[in-house]
C-alpha cells in the first residue's frame, strides 16, 4: 500500500474497488487490525485498532474475504458462539432469517454451499450490533436472488446509520450500494468521489468503462504490479 | 485512513458466558470428529487389556502388583501423551490454517479464549480416558488403587500440564495441521520411546537410560509408579515436569499467532 488517505462518514456505504492484488484486502486487514502499517494512522470511531482492539471489536463487524468457521458446527451453534462475544448481541433467530438462512439452521457449516457460508459469514459480522461494518467481497459467488437479499441488506444497515467499508471488484454492485467510493490501483488510491463524479470526470457512460479509463485494463484481470514509492509518505503504507 | 464516528466505544471483555460457549463449541468439534477420539482412547486400552492378565499377577511391592506399578503408569501417560502432544496441537493448527483463529482475531474473543477452551476439552478427554482406562483395570483386572492416593493425583495433573504445555508449543510453531500431527507424533515416541513405552525403561541402553528421569514421558511413568508403590517421589522427576510445563507453556505464548 502507498498513500492510502480515506475517510468515511457514520452512516455511509463506501467502496472500495480494485482490480485482484490491487490492495483492497490488505486495506481491509489494517482496518481491522490484522495487519500494522509501517507508517500511518488508522482509526475506527477515533480507536487505534492495533492497541485499543478490545474497544474496536466490540463495534467492528468484520466479514473477511478468506476465513472459515468452525466446520462440524451448525448454523444455529455458530450464531450462539459469536453473539456470546458481544454484550446485546442480534437473536440468533434474526440474524439467520436476514441471511435467508432458516432452512439450513441445522446444518452443519462444512456442508453448506460456498454461497451460503458466505452468508454465514456476513450474519456473523452482524452479530453484535456493529457500529462499523466491512464486507470484504459480499456477494462472490453468490446467485442473483442472494446477491439481492444481501444488498438489501446492506441498504438496511445503512438506514439504522451503520457505516460500511464495502470492498469489492463487483462494479454493479459498488455502483448500487455505495455514496461514495475509491478506486484502487497497483496499492495506490488513483480515483474517488461519488459513482457519479468518477464517471463524469473519466467522461465514461458507466463506472466499468471508467475503471478501464483509469487504469487502461478489466477489473477482472489481476493487478500484480508492487506499489510504487512515493517520497511523501502519506496516512497508511 | 481514518474514520471518526462519536461517541468512542469502551473495551469490554467477553464474560464466562462467551467462555462457556466457546467451551462448548470445541467439545462439539471434538466429539463430532470420532477419528481424534479412536488414538487417545483406543490405544492405551489396547495397551492395558495386551499387558494386564499377566502384570496383575505378580506382587511387586507394598501388595501392589506389576498392573499397579508399572502398566497403569505407562497407560496413563500414554493417554495425557496422546492428548495433550498429538490431538490438541493438530487442532488448533488446523485452526489456524483454516481461518477460525483469523475469523476470531477479528471478535472480541482473545488469544486465551482458543486455547483455555481447547485445554479444558483436552482436559475432559483426559479424565474420560482415565476413567475408562481405571474402570477397565480395578473391575476388568483387580488393580489397586496407588499406595499414595493424593501423590499420584498431584503427580497426574503435573504430567497433564507437561504434556499439555508441550503440545502448546507444538501448535504455536507447526504451520499446518499435518505437520502438527507429525511433530506431535515425533515428540510422543521420541519421549514414550525414552521413557519407557517399548518394553520399559531397563530396556533402555545404558547411555540412554538417565534421560528416561529427565524427559517429561520417563518422569511421568516413573513418579506415578511411586506413588502406586508408595515410596518417596524422585525430585529428578518433578524437576522434570515442572521445567517442562514453565518451558512449553513460556515458549507457547511467545510464539501463538493467529495467522
Amino acid at each position: 500500500m502507498d498513500d492510502i488517505s480515506l475517510s468515511v462518514q457514520p452512516g455511509e456505504v463506501m467502496g472500495v474497488l480494485g482490480a485482484n492484488g490491487a490492495g483492497k484486502t490488505t486495506t481491509v486487514e489494517m482496518i481491522a487490525g490484522l495487519r500494522t502499517p509501517e507508517t500511518g494512522t488508522v482509526r475506527v470511531l477515533g480507536l487505534d485498532p492495533r492497541h485499543e482492539r478490545g474497544a474496536v471489536r466490540q463495534v467492528l463487524g468484520v466479514q473477511l474475504q478468506q476465513s472459515y468457521l468452525h466446520g462440524a458446527l451448525t448454523v444455529a451453534e455458530l450464531m450462539d458462539l459469536y453473539r456470546s462475544f458481544y454484550p446485546d448481541p442480534v437473536p440468533a433467530a434474526e440474524l439467520i432469517d436476514r441471511v435467508g438462512l432458516a432452512s439450513q439452521r441445522r446444518t452443519r457449516f462444512e456442508r453448506l454451499s460456498g454461497g451460503q457460508q458466505q452468508r454465514v459469514s456476513i450474519a456473523l459480522a452482524l452479530a453484535g450490533r456493529p457500529r462499523v461494518v466491512i464486507l470484504d467481497e459480499l456477494t462472490t459467488g453468490l446467485d442473483p436472488r442472494a446477491r439481492r437479499r444481501l444488498w438489501s441488506l446492506v441498504e438496511q444497515m445503512r438506514d439504522d446509520g451503520v457505516t460500511v467499508l464495502l470492498v469489492s471488484h463487483a462494479m454493479d454492485e459498488v455502483e448500487h450500494l455505495c455514496d461514495r467510493l475509491v478506486v484502487l490501483d497497483a496499492g495506490r488510491v488513483i480515483a474517488r468521489g461519488t459513482p457519479g463524479e468518477i464517471t463524469s470526470a473519466t467522461r465514461t457512460p458507466s463506472l466499468e468503462e471508467a475503471f478501464l479509463a483509469l487504469t487502461g485494463r478489466d477489473i477482472d484481470e489481476d493487478d500484480d504490479r508492487p506499489a510504487e514509492r512515493s517520497a511523501t509518505e502519506a496516512e497508511a503504507h | 485512513m481514518t474514520t471518526d464516528i462519536v461517541p468512542t466505544p469502551t473495551a469490554r471483555r467477553p464474560g464466562p458466558k462467551s467462555w462457556l460457549a466457546l467451551v462448548g463449541a470445541e467439545a462439539k468439534m471434538v466429539t463430532r470428529d470420532t477419528s481424534g477420539l479412536i488414538i487417545p482412547l483406543g490405544l492405551p486400552l489396547l495397551i492395558l487389556v495386551m499387558s494386564a492378565a499377566p502384570a496383575s499377577q505378580e506382587v511387586i511391592v507394598n501388595g501392589r502388583t506389576a498392573l499397579d506399578l508399572f502398566v497403569l503408569p505407562l497407560v496413563l501417560t500414554v493417554i495425557i501423551a496422546t492428548i495433550g502432544i498429538i490431538n490438541m496441537p493438530s487442532f488448533l493448527a488446523y485452526y489456524r490454517r483454516s481461518g477460525i483463529l483469523r475469523r476470531l482475531a477479528v471478535t472480541p474473543a482473545s488469544p486465551a479464549m482458543v486455547l483455555v477452551a481447547q485445554v479444558v476439552v483436552s482436559l475432559l478427554q483426559a479424565v474420560l480416558g482415565m476413567i475408562l482406562a481405571l474402570a477397565v483395570a480395578f473391575w476388568g483386572f483387580g488393580a489397586n488403587p496407588p499406595a499414595h492416593l493424593w501423590a499420584g493425583v498431584g503427580i497426574f495433573l503435573l504430567a497433564l500440564a507437561a504434556m499439555y504445555a508441550l503440545g502448546m508449543m507444538v501448535a504455536a510453531v507447526a504451520p499446518t495441521p499435518n505437520s502438527a500431527v507429525a511433530i506431535g507424533l515425533v515428540l510422543f515416541f521420541a519421549f514414550g520411546a525414552l521413557g519407557g513405552l517399548f518394553g520399559g525403561v531397563q530396556m533402555l541402553p545404558e547411555a540412554l537410560a538417565p534421560l528416561a528421569d529427565w524427559l517429561p514421558f520417563g518422569a511421568a511413568v516413573q513418579a506415578l509408579g511411586s506413588a502406586w508403590a508408595g515410596v518417596a517421589l524422585e525430585l529428578t522427576h518433578l524437576i522434570s515436569l515442572v521445567t517442562t510445563t514453565v518451558v512449553g507453556t513460556g515458549v507457547a505464548i511467545w510464539l501463538f499467532r493467529w495467522e
